[in-house]
């Protein structure tokens, strides 16, 4: 390798021709990555697109078929997460990584060579907050991970990776489950590590304003590959997406006629336990005419599960009434729901909306086996509901190999498409629709929102609760922030700004709202 | 009565021995049903070696040594090839019941060696066994290697990520928690009733994985439990010692097992694991895959 320049100064990490096959996969195909020391360096793809493999290889915690690593101007090999932890690269998982039972010290100081043999909390206690109070962090060490909030475990992994003697930070997908202001500080902290400490960040990311707000440079992967490197300055979302989906999409959003549906729905101040006996839902009120999308926004933990379900009729209300079409609804079983017309599509979709090793028929049939249309006195119609099935899988353009494949063989967009088909065919009136696009790729995220959309013109009452901000404003009527179970307010579209909601997702207007 | 209080200890260190090796194996999230085979091997094992060489010493190593092996096997099972804790462990306990019939039915009948040395009528196992407690929360709760297995138990994912080999300190923990039931067993045999017959431990193995969950997984309170428990054994056996003439002693004989069910039952509601904190491990009874 040749010396660098003052002017091009050499990779502090450089991934030379990657390539990783899994059975019947090529998950990454000759892939370069160069990372520049004291950058953010975003890496950007869809789901699949293979950038949580590329970073796997960088953490040793999966080993490429061929190519090379190259960490500061030395070629290494990873056979362990520990070898590229001595290597100086710390990973911060999408998903987290840390023991909830244990307290935030011992997590952060769990597998360091240097505290072997008999734990000397204290010592590490001291070590920890001198190197937290450097880079400008405050955790509670003692606290336990559980009572943490999603954006505090985060710093609890970035502290612990530095505390490793972390020069090159990897971040997967770091503002998944975090508030709009939490991510606002997630992004300031970064830069401020890459700016005082010189630290260097690898950004995994699908959101783009991500990327443009946080990013020095983008490497863009499709399909195992990598198509794109550019400066982020000289990128623009569109460019972005274009190379990142390999064509352009259009994200339709809710069009500003006034709904004018009859009222169909009406909640009042329900409320419910969680599965820990705790109140979780402590009085949330609304109501809903025909054609109107209400966006429930809000992190996840905050009472959303349990107002689906309380709707859905899969939890019992611990109070409050619900009613429907002028009936009250609060006490009937999920199967009266759905006979009436409530629509549910669960937030977990390989666990509660389908189920993983039945074929696609019999997951289409989970929502129609009580439909006297597809049985005859308990015996099934089978034919019909391979017809049915067929039909959904065109009209929602899911791709599957067979309409008996089982659906644990479908990817995550897939999937949700045939549940989302599923649910939309049976031409609810009311659409309960929970995290609908979440771990979704771009395109699948459209065609989800656009049925849903479609749903809305067809004059069904929508209930959407999401995380995401972008997509709660972009199709709702009408909006809700949740917070710790309750509704910060319910605006309409007009009144429900980006700041404003954000707030109300962290619960900081709410509490003035309370002490007027 | 004293003689009884001694005897019960006794009771209580073949149930202290194997438990507190199913709770270490359990802190690192393998579960070994199979803990009565494991000890029915050691046992047997145990006292085929002593009558045949007429040494203790040599007895109590083969009794450790094949429970040590049979825990290897549950993890290459459960560990290496990721399969189904309870069936892994369901399987080693009808090998182990077939096999010792089998191997140990010639050798039918008592020891026949001058009893282990005793000290005021205590065996020499019942310190070793609160020395052996006391160790195990050393290292559970006051070392690295502690934490590490600890978090292993809870979020393999997590250990690894940190850089923990979890396979390395899930096969060491299931192999020690072999060994104690080895000598769990070899206690047995050797000490505590020597006479060998047909499945001479009649559901010892199951109480003590019973006691793992009443202790929360925490040696201490293992202790505690195990102590009680021989109490309540040795006292269902010979009841008239105590309260002559009170009840019949096949009632008596119910009494271990009529309050091990409510106790376990109270144990395992969501009620009393909120109000006690998250003391079972998270991952007890997953394999663990990477990625």
């Amino acid at each position: 390798m040749k010396r660098g320049s003052a002017a091009a100064p050499e990779p502090i990490l450089a991934a030379r021709g990657i390539t990783k096959r899994f059975p019947g996969v090529l998950a990454l195909d000759d892939v370069d990555l160069d990372v520049y020391p004291g950058e953010i360096h975003a890496v950007l793809g869809q789901n699949g697109a293979g950038k949580t493999t590329l970073m796997n290889i960088l953490f040793g915690l999966v080993q490429p078929d061929e190519g090379t690593l190259e960490v500061f101007g030395r070629r290494v090999r990873f056979r362990s997460p520990h070898d590229a932890l001595t290597h100086g690269i710390g990973m911060v998982h999408q998903t987290r990584r840390l023991v909830s039972a244990h307290t935030v010290l011992e997590n952060i100081v769990l597998g360091h060579p240097r505290v072997r043999g008999v734990l000397n909390l204290r010592a590490a206690r001291t070590e920890v907050e001198t190197l937290g109070n450097r880079y400008g962090f405050t955790v509670d060490l003692g606290a336990r991970v559980w009572q943490l909030s999603e954006g505090e475990r985060q710093w609890v992994e970035i502290l612990k990776a530095l505390y490793r003697g972390a020069r090159i930070l990897i971040l997967d997908e770091p503002t998944s489950a975090l508030t709009p202001p939490e991510v606002k500080t997630l992004l300031a902290g970064l830069q401020g590590l890459v700016r005082g400490q010189g630290i260097t960040v690898i950004l995994v990311t699908h959101k783009l304003p991500i990327v443009m707000s946080a990013s020095h440079r983008v490497t863009v992967l499709r399909s195992g590959k990598v198509v794109v490197r550019l400066k982020t300055a000289e990128a623009t979302e569109e460019i972005l997406v274009h190379h990142m989906v390999g064509r352009d999409v259009a994200f339709r959003s809710t069009d500003r006629a006034l709904p004018t549906g009859r009222p169909l729905l009406e909640a009042e101040q329900l409320a419910a336990f969680n599965d820990k006996g705790l109140l979780a839902l402590r009085g949330v009120s609304f109501s809903l005419r025909e054609g109107e999308v209400l966006g429930v926004a809000g992190v996840t933990g905050n009472g959303q599960e349990e107002l689906a379900q309380v709707l859905a009729g899969l939890r019992p209300a611990a109070s409050g009434s619900v009613r429907f079409d002028g009936q009250d609804i609060t006490r009937l079983s999920p199967l009266q729901r759905w006979q009436r017309g409530i629509g549910y599509v669960p937030a977990e979709r390989s666990e509660v909306a389908s189920i993983a090793a039945f074929s696609l028929v019999e997951n289409i049939t989970l929502n129609y086996h009580f439909d006297p249309a597809f049985t005859r006195r308990g015996v099934l119609d089978d034919a019909g509901l391979e017809r049915l099935t067929q039909r959904i899988l065109s009209a929602y353009n899911v791709k599957a190999p067979h309409q008996h494949t089982r659906a644990q063989h479908l990817s995550g967009g897939n999937l949700q498409k045939l549940i989302l088909g599923r649910v939309l065919s049976r031409r609810p009136r009311f659409l309960i629709a929970h995290l609908p696009t979440h771990g979704l790729d771009v395109e699948a995220t459209a065609f989800v929102r656009a049925s849903l959309l479609d749903a809305r013109a067809a004059g069904a009452a929508v209930l959407l609760v999401s995380e995401d901000l972008d997509e709660i404003l972009s199709l709702s009527d009408w909006v809700a922030p949740i917070y710790e179970g309750r509704f910060g307010a319910v605006l309409s579209r007009e009144e429900a700004d980006a700041e404003t909601v954000g707030a109300m997702m962290a619960g900081s207007l709410l509490k003035g709202a309370r002490g007027q | 009565m004293w003689e009884l209080l001694a005897r019960s200890l006794e009771a209580s260190t073949i149930f202290l021995f194997a438990a507190l090796g199913e709770l270490i194996s359990q802190r690192a999230g393998v579960l070994n049903v199979g803990l009565e085979g494991l000890m029915l091997f050691g046992g047997t094992a145990a006292f085929i070696t002593a009558q045949t060489t007429s040494s203790y010493p040599l007895g109590l190593l083969a009794g450790l040594a094949i429970g040590g092996f049979l825990g290897l096997a549950h993890g290459f099972f459960c560990i290496t090839l990721r399969g189904d804790q309870v069936v892994s462990g369901m399987g080693l306990w009808i090998l182990s019941f077939g096999l010792t019939t089998y191997l140990g039915n010639p050798y039918t009948g008592p020891l026949g060696l001058e009893r282990v040395p005793r000290f005021f009528g205590l065996s020499p196992f019942y310190p070793l066994g609160v020395m052996l407690v006391a160790t195990a929360w050393f290292l559970l709760f006051r070392t690295s290697h502690g934490l590490a297995i600890r978090s292993v138990g809870e979020n393999p994912g997590a250990a690894e990520a940190s850089g923990i080999p979890v396979a390395v300190i899930r096969y060491l923990c299931v192999t020690s928690g072999g060994i104690l039931a080895g000598l769990s067993g070899a206690t047995y045999t050797l000490s505590y009733n020597p006479v060998w017959n047909y499945n001479f431990l009649m559901g010892w193995g199951f109480v003590s994985l019973a006691l793992v969950f009443f202790s929360m997984w925490n040696p201490w309170i293992l202790l505690a439990g195990a102590s009680l428990f021989g109490i309540m054994w040795q006292l269902s056996l010979s009841p008239e010692l105590v309260l002559p003439g009170v009840l019949s002693r096949y009632v008596w004989r119910t009494v271990p097992f009529a309050i091990t069910i409510p106790i376990l039952c109270v144990i395992s509601t969501p009620w009393f694991r909120t109000r006690w904190g998250l003391a079972k491990p998270e991952a007890l009874g997953r394999p663990y895959a990477k990625e």
